[in-house]
């Protein structure tokens, strides 16, 4: 039986990376996947060479909508390091609060996603719901929902006052509560189970040979996680678990995410009623010495990584950024051998990645010279009708 | 109330004892520094880059490349492998090497370490250093349409309107 190439992306316009994914299927199997990516490549690190470190923190906000505070966290803490100063540690605990708020609306948002491309549309409302509790949390103690603008170079921007605390505090034992709930609902809603079990497995050994990372390489058993093999901020201090589970399927991610969400409520409530008495923020100078730093930080979607050289000036000569969803990226390619078409959305977004990249999608029938396409919601569909029939 | 964070400074012991590991191995062949816990700069000659990598894959079991770095530095290009040790004591060794900017070519470390793969082509793209042996060494980035020959993460290449 000859194969059938199909095209999968790329563009849409309001997202952080666009892709395209190409699938070789014979049937309803896959038999190999090959991503292209960079179609919203907007030469950011070109253009913190060109600005200052100041002007590179809001440059570096939007990288990503999502982990926003992510990539300011990794990149003033490595112009930190290079400048040799420490920050008030009241400071590395606000930061490390904002870090962790936002994991949790990370996983929010991709649990969420995840419940819509398995077909339970339910999931997506209840869990966005839920989001905007933390949404809101974020805009009380910054201002704004999304990019929080935080961080600064020496600390952070804002303080958490008195008074929002317990508001903070009974917004996490709400949101704990509901995480429990979702563990409690994925590992009995068949709907969830049949779609996620056995679906999208990567084996320990391929997590690592590929180099996988976050919760894709924590759902294959292994326990990297950047909060504790090398502890920025306030993570060297705030008792925390890694969460990994064993199954290494498309579930194992769903649980490693719950879990997750579960240590991050505990971690804000820790660091809430340890919050240190001294400032948020030194005040440093703007010339950075010479040298080279690799700043790494454990982003939602995993590890993430600024590679800054400094030349003496008030600019940097260069900032790499490494994403944690393009270290992913080869173990995608590895999940979707071997799967059917109904599974690739929930493969895809299994890594957590800018999922509407699959947004259009062509089928090239190579031997009858046929092309048809289908956009994501057509396969997503598809998806569905093929489990609906499978069933009996 | 203080404002240095009461903590000491982690221990380098862990460190010192792969870097002694290393340079037993290799002597003279390779330059290792320590700047702090859990960091290790490791430059080598160009040809040697590949030895020193699969040396600590065999010996370390060094299976993660987080990334691969280019730098231009006017004449030359710096290639810097950030790589990661997971087994045992972890950390993150880099391995620096560099090339001429004239002919900037550099045998690839895919068929040692096949997640350097994706890295390996984003340097190609945005640098134009060429990845000797890499099995698919294709445009991953910039647009198809993009112009050849042209490559925008080097110095002397600015963008429209920046002066």
């Amino acid at each position: 039986m000859s194969t059938v190439k199909i095209p999968i992306g790329p563009q849409h316009p309001a997202l952080k990376e666009p892709i395209n994914v190409t699938i070789e299927v014979e049937g309803e199997q896959v038999v190999d996947g090959k991503v292209r990516i960079g179609y919203n490549h907007r030469g950011i690190e070109k253009a913190c060479e060109l600005r200052t470190y100041v002007r590179d923190i809001y440059l570096l906000e939007r990288v990503c909508g999502i982990c926003s505070h992510s990539h300011t966290t990794t990149f003033t803490q490595g112009v930190e390091e290079l400048l040799d100063e420490d920050v008030p540690r009241r400071g590395l605990y606000i930061r490390t609060i904002v870090c962790e708020l936002e994991r949790l609306h990370s996983h929010m948002l991709w649990f969420g996603v995840a419940g819509h491309e398995i077909g339970f549309d339910t999931l997506l409302h209840y869990s966005w719901r839920d989001r905007e509790l933390i949404l809101d949390l974020l805009e009380m103690i910054s201002g704004n929902r999304v990019n929080y603008a935080m961080n600064t170079i020496g600390g952070v921007r804002r303080d958490i006052s008195k008074d929002m605390i317990p508001t903070l505090k009974k917004g996490m034992d709400t949101f704990r509560e509901r995480c429990e709930y979702y563990l409690k609902l994925c590992s009995e809603e068949p709907t969830v189970l049949e779609r996620t079990q056995g679906v999208g497995v990567l084996p320990t050994h391929m997590a690592r040979k590929l180099g996988a990372v976050g919760p894709t390489v924590r759902a294959s058993g292994v326990d990297m996680d950047c909060r504790k093999d090398d502890p920025c901020a306030a993570y060297d201090e705030v008792p925390f678990e890694v969460c990994t589970w064993d199954s290494c399927d498309v579930f194992a991610r769903v649980a490693v995410r719950i879990l997750e969400m579960i240590q991050s409520c505990n971690m804000i409530q820790w660091m809430l009623d340890h919050l240190p008495k001294d400032e948020i923020r030194l005040k440093l100078k703007r010339r950075v010495p010479e040298g080279e730093v690799l700043s790494r930080y454990e982003a939602p979607r995993g590890e993430l990584i600024h590679y800054i050289k400094s030349n003496g000036t008030d600019t940097p000569e260069r900032v790499k950024v490494r994403t944690p969803t393009l270290a992913n990226w080869p173990s995608v390619e590895y999940m979707l051998k071997g799967c059917y078409i109904a599974d690739v959305p929930i493969i895809v977004a299994s890594i957590d990645p800018c999922i509407s990249c699959t947004d259009r999608i062509t089928f090239v029938d190579v031997e009858k010279e046929k092309t048809w396409m289908w956009d994501s919601n057509q396969l997503r569909r598809y998806g569905i009708e093929f489990y609906k029939k499978k069933r009996w | 109330m203080s404002r240095k964070r009461p903590k000491l400074k982690p221990s380098l012991k862990e460190d010192e004892k792969l870097k002694a590991e290393l340079e037993k191995a290799f002597g003279e062949t390779v330059k290792v520094w320590i700047p702090r816990a859990k960091r290790m700069f490791i430059k080598v000659k160009p040809g040697d880059h590949r030895k020193v990598i699969q040396w600590m894959r065999d010996n370390w079991d060094l299976q993660h490349v987080t990334s691969v770095t280019g730098v231009d530095k006017g004449d030359t290009f710096e290639i810097v492998y950030n790589l990661y040790k997971y087994q045992g004591y972890r950390t993150y060794p880099n391995v620096k090497t560099e090339i001429p900017k004239k002919d900037p070519k550099i045998e690839t470390i895919v068929d040692i370490l096949p997640s350097a793969d994706f890295y390996e082509r984003e340097v190609h793209d945005l640098l134009g250093i060429v990845f000797e042996n890499h099995p698919n060494l294709e445009r991953l980035i910039l647009p198809d349409d993009w112009p050849e020959g042209v490559y925008p993460l080097r110095k002397d290449w600015l963008p429209e309107g920046v002066e």
